[in-house]
């Protein structure tokens, strides 16, 4: 990206501590970097999130309003992105349990920072969305969506948490404060907590020659730094020609690969190759999700195999990139392949292995 | 294969005779040529087009009359500068000028040429060649002017490389230097054909716009023959593949065919195979500018065959050995399904690359790139195509119905309804034939008041038999 005159001083971030937040902070640090950044979250930024040293910190919790008007009545930001919000974890993805506090953190910390950020004079608020406000009603395939797609009121706790926390967003677009949204499909990248650990995790389990469905369903996969990318990018349209203001955008690689060539991928990283291939109709595993549902719910716990899961492994999710790329002017950086590289030699060194070198020969 | 080697072939796959039947019998061309009204070297030109092409002179013979005399004698004009260029009899000082100088030829009557060798296998074109001369010189002066530009560029592009490999080394290194080649000798055909369809108004104008697209037609055609012909070429003597793909794989060429390096060769076909894949969405993209049948036609069919020779070479370690070829029965479902629409074509055209992916090995260094391009094509496809609408996903959403789904829904209901009615009639079945054999069993003397009286004591299992060893 070409290093352009600032448009904004001052940009706090909510979660910059986090994995998409302190990714969005070393981009806006490289792009932008006479700009004062400051990070809100829980914790303080650690090694595993590397985040810029010129940023400073502030620890507060978002779902008390009073903390959070005042932290941003004394930093006065010009630009606020907030990507602070609960993931729940992949067992607890399809149940209802943590529907209360991610609600909370989601929708009311939202409102929250959205009061806030309007009483101390912002003029731009990114927000980082899901393309689960869509996606995660997983009644239909999401072939080739596009931002007309509607969002669904009633689908998972998180979908449902980000799409009421991102009508807000949108509905209080004004001239004054410019709002947008910005959609990332799933993540991976350096500190990935979710995805690539729990594709790797396979691997142990001797669960990698399984295919579960026709295994030809297209999954969008994003790299970090692109969504940090197209954070800034966001910030800089609502402070200049304001054409994202009160609009979502789906953001992605627009590589989309099957969710079985992801995983191959992955496990081909880290020299394992399932030796041979087994297919399970998408009936039979959600049969075998429900009885598993069935098992924990009798012995407690959350299920990791589940009806969720199955349909997850075998849903049909990518979107059009083209609002993003005509109105934000968004394009990957890096692509999906040298992403995923990237994504496992991290977690390859944060396991303390050391990968083949048949998959460093690639670099080249 | 003999008569018999067929009737065993073809017993033991009916879908493919099936598909070869279907074509012979119920194909009818969208414009039948009138033959009775033709001239003398009108007969002469169609009969040169049969002996230099198979595969295209059936197509071009199909095509809308305005553009048939135009293709065809644009096929033939390339074809004799193909005849120059291929003679290594021909010294370079005699070639050169010919080949740079062959647009003019066009406006000279009666030109003829003999200077080919006799195992020239189109030699003849070139000798009779003034038929195609008079022909050219009656077409109207619009289609000349495209016929002449083509002709003087890849005359030019063809002396060029011609030049280069009489005097230094002309082996194709970079990719770059492949695509250039490709481009001059296929890439130009795209661009004279569009150029002709526009002209005579059954192409969308926007298509020139987009050079782009009409030489990816091109590049796409050609590639694919350069990737199966890999093996006849070499023992030809002649290579195509970019020095920049396969030394990745193998240090020297003949490597590739070894059965050593077998693995390493397959990677290189890989490659070679998604190189010419990234075209793809251009070619369907092309052809969704097109507006008259036979002209769609005249372009799908050898794209769609296209796509099945990519599927058949890919990871296919034959072709390394002798000359692979879409077997006659998918050559005929191809062409039935290339002569309808677009979206048929797509269909096609998912379904190889469906296959493709399917062969795809993560061991193979290319892996998620062939993944990715093969995403692209299913992903433009739904772009054109879309299997559903953001507008059905709100009536979703909103739990509103169509007609269509309400009648499903009823349809469903009852089935439902008649499940449950099946269930209970089964179950009141099974009452009564419980209920006969006990009773049968009461009849008969059975206690079932001991017997109920035992389970109330928690008495489930008869008693054990005594066992006389304690005594």
């Amino acid at each position: 990206m070409a290093r352009s005159s600032t448009p904004f001083q001052r940009v706090l971030i909510s979660g910059g501590s986090g994995f998409v937040g302190a990714a969005t902070a070393r981009a806006f640090a490289e792009k932008h970097p006479e700009c004062a950044i400051t990070i809100i979250d829980l914790q303080p930024p650690g090694p595993t999130h590397v985040v810029p040293d010129s940023a400073s910190f502030i620890r507060i919790d978002i779902t008390n309003a009073d903390e959070t008007s005042k932290v941003l009545q004394q930093v006065r930001p010009d630009v606020v992105v907030h990507t602070a919000g609960i993931v729940p974890s992949l067992a607890e993805r399809f149940g209802r349990r943590l529907k209360k506090h991610v609600w909370r953190v989601n929708v009311e910390g939202t409102r929250n920072m959205l009061e806030a950020a309007k009483g101390s004079g912002v003029d731009a608020f990114v927000y980082t969305s899901t393309c689960c406000v869509v996606t995660d009603d997983m009644r239909m395939p999401y072939p080739n969506i596009d931002e007309g797609w509607p969002t669904s009121p009633t689908s998972l706790i998180y979908g449902e948490s980000k799409a009421a926390a991102e009508a807000l967003v949108i509905q209080q677009s004004s001239d004054e404060m410019r709002t947008c949204a910005i959609r990332p499909s799933v993540l991976c990248g350096p500190g990935d907590y979710q995805l690539v650990p729990s594709i790797h995790a396979c691997i142990a389990k001797r669960e990698t020659p399984f295919v579960i469905g026709t295994g030809l369903n297209l999954w969008d996969v994003t790299y970090v730094t692109n969504i940090a990318d197209a954070h800034v990018l966001g910030a800089e349209n609502l402070m200049t020609s304001r054409t994202a203001a009160g609009e979502a955008f789906f953001i992605q690689n627009n590589e989309p690969i099957t969710f079985r060539d992801f995983c191959l991928a992955i496990w081909a990283h880290f020299g394992h190759f399932p030796s041979f291939e087994l297919h399970i109709p998408e009936g039979l595993a959600y049969l075998a999700g429900m009885v598993s549902e069935a098992l924990t719910w009798i012995s407690g716990g959350a299920a990791t195999l589940s009806r969720g899961s199955v349909r997850d492994a075998c849903a049909i999710r990518y979107a059009n990139g083209e609002k993003a790329r005509l109105i934000l002017g968004y394009e990957a950086r890096v692509g999906i392949e040298e992403g995923i590289r990237l994504s496992c030699e991290d977690y390859a060194r944060r396991l303390g292995i050391e990968l083949p070198s048949s998959s460093k020969q690639k670099e080249e | 294969m003999g008569l018999v080697g067929n009737i065993l072939y073809y017993s033991i796959r009916p879908a493919e005779l099936r598909s070869i039947i279907q074509w012979k019998v119920w194909h009818n061309p969208v414009h039948e040529r009138n033959e009775t009204d033709e001239t003398e070297t009108q007969k002469a030109c169609f009969k040169f087009l049969d002996l230099t092409s198979r595969s295209f002179s059936a197509v071009i013979k199909e095509l809308h009359p305005e553009l048939l005399l135009p293709t065809t004698v644009f096929y033939l004009v390339l074809r004799g500068l193909d005849t120059i260029e291929d003679d290594t009899s021909i010294p370079l000082e005699t070639k050169e000028p010919l080949l740079r100088n062959f647009k003019d030829i066009l406006d000279q009557d009666g030109w003829t040429f003999d200077g080919n060798r006799p195992e020239e296998k189109d030699r003849e074109l070139l000798v009779q060649f003034h038929n195609v001369v008079t022909e050219f010189k009656i077409l109207k002066p619009a289609y000349q002017a495209i016929i002449k530009d083509i002709t003087d560029k890849m005359g030019n592009g063809m002396a060029d490389y011609v030049r280069k490999a009489a005097l230094e080394d002309a082996s194709v290194k970079s990719v770059d230097e492949y695509d250039l080649y490709c481009y001059y000798v296929a890439g130009l055909v795209g661009e004279g054909c569009t150029r002709l369809f526009v002209e005579a108004e059954f192409g969308n104008p926007a298509l020139l716009k987009r050079p782009r697209l009409h030489k990816s037609m091109g590049l796409f055609l050609q590639k694919t023959n350069i990737i199966r012909d890999v093996r006849e070429d070499n023992d030809d003597n002649r290579r195509f593949w970019p020095k920049a793909i396969w030394s990745k794989h193998v240090d020297n060429f003949d490597d590739l065919f070894k059965p050593e390096y077998r693995e390493a060769a397959l990677n290189c076909n890989s490659e070679m195979i998604l190189n010419a894949l990234e075209h793809v969405e251009d070619c369907l993209f092309y052809l969704a500018g097109l507006r008259e049948q036979s002209v769609f036609n005249f372009c799908a069919i050898p794209q769609a065959m296209a796509i099945a020779t990519l599927e058949l070479c890919f990871r296919n370690p034959a072709m390394f050995e002798r000359n692979i070829k879409i077997t006659k029965g998918d050559a005929c479902q191809l062409m039935m399904e290339s002569t309808q629409n677009l979206r048929i074509l797509c269909d096609v055209f998912r379904r190889y690359i469906r296959k493709i992916h399917k062969k795809n090995t993560p061991k193979d260094p290319n892996f998620l790139k062939i993944s990715i391009v093969c995403g692209k094509v299913e992903k433009f496809i739904e772009t054109i195509f879309p299997s559903q609408k953001a507008e059905d996903a709100k009536r979703r959403i909103e739990g509103a119905q169509t007609e269509e789904e309400a009648a499903k829904a009823r349809q469903d209901a009852e089935t439902r309804k008649d499940v449950f009615v099946m269930m209970a009639l089964m179950g009141v079945f099974a009452f009564f034939i419980t209920a006969i054999m006990v009773g049968i069993a009461w009849a008969l003397g059975a206690r079932f008041d001991l017997a109920w009286q035992e389970l109330k004591r928690g008495n489930f299992s008869p008693q054990k038999p005594v066992k006389h060893s304690e005594l």
